[in-house]
C-alpha cells in the first residue's frame, strides 16, 4: 500500500508541476505542453486507482482460479478523457501555428494586449 | 425512489434513446449534405422541446439506465426540462434567425453536436458523463468561435479551450478520488462523503463551465468578441451546460449546497461591479451573464425558471447586437435603432431586471421564495445593481427613417425567431407560477427600479472607475485554483 501512496503522492506532484507550468511560463507553445503534462498526470492518476486491487488484466480466466484484477472501471474511464485530451491538444496546435504569425515570439501578454479593449 | 427503466424493455426508454442520439447522427448527415442542416437542427429542436414538454409539467422523472448496473443511468426530470425547453427555443430561433442569411457563420454540423451535447449533460447524473459532454460542447464553441478566423477571435477561443481543459482536468482528478472512496462515479456516491479536496476539484472544473465568479472570468472576452448568433448560444445556452451538474450537486449535500451558493452571490456581484464599468454594449451583456449564472446556481429550485429567463433574453439581446448602430455605450445616447431591434432589447432587457409580468420577474419571484431571508435582500441588491446595467441600453431612441433598401432585411424569419424567444418572455410567467401575494413583491420591484435608476444617474459622471483588470490569461488559470484553494479553507474547517 505504502508503494501506492508514494506513486499517487508522485503523480500529483507532476500534476501540479503540469499546471505551474501553465501559471508560469510566458511562452504559449510550453503553456500548452505544461496542460499536457497535467492531462498525462492524471490519466497516470487514474491507472494507479484501477491498480488497488491488483496487477492482472481483467480478463475472465479459468472457473476457479480467481486473481487479483486491476478494477477496469477507471481504466475504460480514462480512454476517453485520452482521446479528449490528445484532440483538444492537436486543436490548440493549430491555433498556435495560427498565432505564431502574428507574434513569432509565442508571448502571452502580446495576446493579452493586442485584444484589450 | 424512481424505478429505472431500460431501452430494451420499454418502449418510453427507445424514445429517449432515440431522442438523445439523433442529434449525433443528424450531425453525421449535416457534414455530408450541408443543406439539410437547418432543417435538421429545427427537427432535433422540436423533439427536445418535446421531451421538455413532458417534464415540465407536474413532477414526473424518467430514469433511463443504459446497460445496467455500471452503464449510464440518466434522469428527465423537471429540472433538465427548463434546460431542454430553453435549448430548444434558443437553438430554433438562432437557426431561424440566420435562414438566409448569406454570412451565417454557424455551421449546422457543429450546431448539432452542440445540442446533443447539451441535452447530455442536462440528464446525466454522473461525473463521468459530465465530463464528456462538456469537454464535448466545449470543443464545439470552441470550433463555433475560432472558424469565422479573425485575429482576435483565435486568441480567445484559445484561451477558453486551454482555461476549461485545464480545469476539467482537476475536475478528473477530483472525480478519481471519489471513486477511491466510493468505487462509483454516480451522483448518489457524493452522498454523505466529507467536504473535501475531491468536491473542490469537481468545482472548480463545473464553475470555470458554467462561468461563474473568478473562475469564469474567460466569459466575457470570449461572448463579446464571437460572431452575434454564436455569442447568443454560448451565453444564452452553453454556460448552463455547467450549471445543471452544479445544482444536482447542490441537491445532494448541505456543505456542498452552501459553498456553491457563496460563490454564485459573489459571481452576481462581481458581475454586475464589471458590467457597470465597461464601455462596450457586448461587453455589458457577456459581464451580466456572469452575474445571472451565480444567480442562476443559488438554489435548485429556481435554477430551471431563472436560466430560462436570461437564456431566452440573452439570446434575444445577443441576436439584436448585430443591429447596434455602435459597440461603444459612450456614443450610445445619440444613435438609434430600428423598431424591431429596439423592442427586442427593451423587452429582454426589462425581462432580465425583473420588471413584471415578463419571464425574469416570475423566476426571480421563484428564487426569492426559495431563498432565507438575509440571501433575498442580497439579490435585491444585485437586481438593482441590474437594472442600472441595463439602463444603460435604454438610452437609445427610435429610428425613424426608414432604412435604405441595401441593409433591409428579410422580416419573416427573424420576427419568427425573435417570437420564439420573447413570446415565452411574456407567457412564460404563468409556467413558472409563482407563490404568494403579489402586492409586496411590485412594491420591491418598484423600489429596485427607482433605486436602480438612480443609481445609473449617480455611475453616469463617474466612469470609468479604476477596477483592476481580470481577464489576463494567468489570472484566468490563478482564480480559478484560488478559488478552489479558498473554498477548500472556508468549508473544511467547520466555518460552514
Amino acid at each position: 500500500m505504502t508503494s501506492i501512496r508514494l506513486l499517487e503522492l508522485l503523480l500529483l506532484m507532476a500534476a501540479l508541476a503540469g499546471f505551474l507550468g501553465l501559471l508560469l511560463r510566458r511562452n504559449l507553445f510550453l503553456k500548452v505542453l505544461a496542460m499536457d503534462v497535467l492531462g498525462s498526470s492524471v490519466v497516470g492518476l487514474f491507472v494507479l486507482f484501477s491498480a488497488r486491487s491488483g496487477l492482472r488484466s481483467p480478463i475472465l480466466q479459468l472457473p476457479g482460479r480467481a486473481a487479483a484484477f486491476a478494477d477496469p472501471v477507471p481504466q475504460g474511464v480514462i480512454l476517453t478523457a485520452i482521446v479528449i485530451g490528445l484532440s483538444i491538444q492537436a486543436l490548440l496546435l493549430v491555433v498556435v501555428t495560427q498565432l505564431a504569425q502574428m507574434d513569432p515570439s509565442l508571448d502571452t501578454d502580446s495576446f493579452d494586449q493586442r485584444t484589450t479593449e | 425512489m424512481i424505478e429505472p427503466i431500460s431501452p430494451f424493455s420499454d418502449p418510453l426508454a427507445l424514445w429517449l434513446s432515440a431522442w438523445l442520439l439523433f442529434p449525433f447522427l443528424a450531425a453525421f448527415l449535416a457534414a455530408l449534405r450541408a443543406d439539410l442542416g437547418k432543417g435538421l437542427i429545427l427537427l432535433s429542436c422540436l423533439g427536445t422541446a418535446a421531451v421538455a414538454g413532458g417534464c415540465l409539467p407536474g413532477d414526473r422523472a424518467t430514469e433511463l439506465s443504459l446497460l445496467g448496473e455500471l452503464g449510464v443511468s440518466l434522469l428527465v426530470d423537471r429540472l433538465a426540462g427548463w434546460f431542454l425547453l430553453l435549448n430548444a427555443l434558443l437553438f430554433a430561433a438562432v437557426v431561424l434567425e440566420g435562414w438566409d442569411r448569406p454570412q451565417f457563420q454557424a455551421r449546422p454540423m457543429l450546431l448539432l453536436v452542440l445540442q446533443g451535447g447539451l441535452s447530455v449533460s442536462f440528464v446525466a447524473t454522473d461525473l463521468i458523463s459530465w465530463y464528456v459532454t462538456l469537454e464535448l460542447v466545449g470543443v464545439a464553441a470552441f470550433l463555433l468561435v475560432v472558424l469565422p478566423q479573425r485575429d482576435a477571435t483565435l486568441w480567445v477561443s484559445l484561451r477558453y479551450l486551454l482555461v476549461s481543459n485545464t480545469a476539467m482536468n482537476l475536475y478528473l482528478i477530483g472525480a478519481g478520488l471519489i471513486y477511491v472512496q466510493q468505487e462509483s462515479f454516480r451522483l448518489s456516491a457524493l452522498d454523505g462523503l466529507p467536504f473535501g479536496a475531491p468536491q473542490v476539484f469537481l468545482l472548480i472544473g463545473l464553475f470555470t463551465k458554467a462561468g461563474v465568479f473568478v473562475a469564469g472570468l474567460w466569459l466575457p472576452r470570449t461572448h463579446s468578441e464571437a460572431p452575434a448568433e454564436i455569442s447568443a448560444l454560448l451565453s444564452g445556452v452553453v454556460v448552463t451546460g455547467g450549471v445543471v451538474p452544479l445544482l444536482r450537486l447542490a441537491a445532494t449535500d448541505a456543505v456542498l449546497f452552501s459553498a456553491i451558493r457563496w460563490v454564485g452571490m459573489a459571481s452576481a456581484v462581481l458581475g454586475v461591479v464589471y458590467a457597470l464599468n465597461t464601455g462596450d454594449a457586448k461587453r455589458l451583456l457577456a459581464w451580466s451573464t456572469l452575474s445571472q449564472m451565480g444567480l442562476v446556481v443559488l438554489s435548485p429550485l429556481s435554477g430551471g425558471a431563472m436560466a430560462l429567463g436570461h437564456g431566452l433574453a440573452k439570446g434575444a439581446l445577443f441576436l439584436s447586437a448585430r443591429q447596434f448602430p455602435t459597440r461603444d455605450l459612450k456614443e450610445w445616447r445619440s444613435q438609434a435603432l430600428t423598431a424591431v431591434p429596439l423592442a427586442v432589447v427593451w423587452l429582454a432587457s426589462l425581462s432580465i431586471a425583473g420588471l413584471p409580468p415578463l419571464a425574469g420577474f416570475a423566476a426571480k419571484k421563484q428564487l426569492d421564495g426559495a431563498l432565507p431571508g438575509s440571501w433575498s435582500s442580497m439579490v435585491m441588491l444585485v437586481s438593482v445593481g441590474t437594472v442600472a446595467v441595463y439602463a444603460r441600453l435604454w438610452t437609445v431612441e427610435l429610428e425613424r427613417k426608414p432604412l435604405p433598401p441595401r441593409q433591409a432585411e428579410p422580416l419573416l424569419p427573424r420576427l419568427l425567431a425573435f417570437g420564439l424567444l420573447l413570446l415565452p418572455l411574456g407567457v412564460g410567467a404563468e409556467l413558472i407560477a409563482p407563490t404568494g401575494s403579489l402586492a409586496p413583491t411590485l412594491l420591491s420591484t418598484g423600489l429596485v427600479f427607482g433605486a436602480g435608476l438612480l443609481l445609473h444617474r449617480l455611475l453616469q459622471p463617474l466612469r470609468p472607475l479604476p477596477l483592476p483588470m481580470l481577464e489576463r490569461l494567468d489570472q484566468l488559470l490563478g482564480g480559478a485554483v484560488m478559488l478552489g484553494a479558498g473554498l477548500l479553507a472556508a468549508f473544511t474547517g467547520g466555518f460552514a
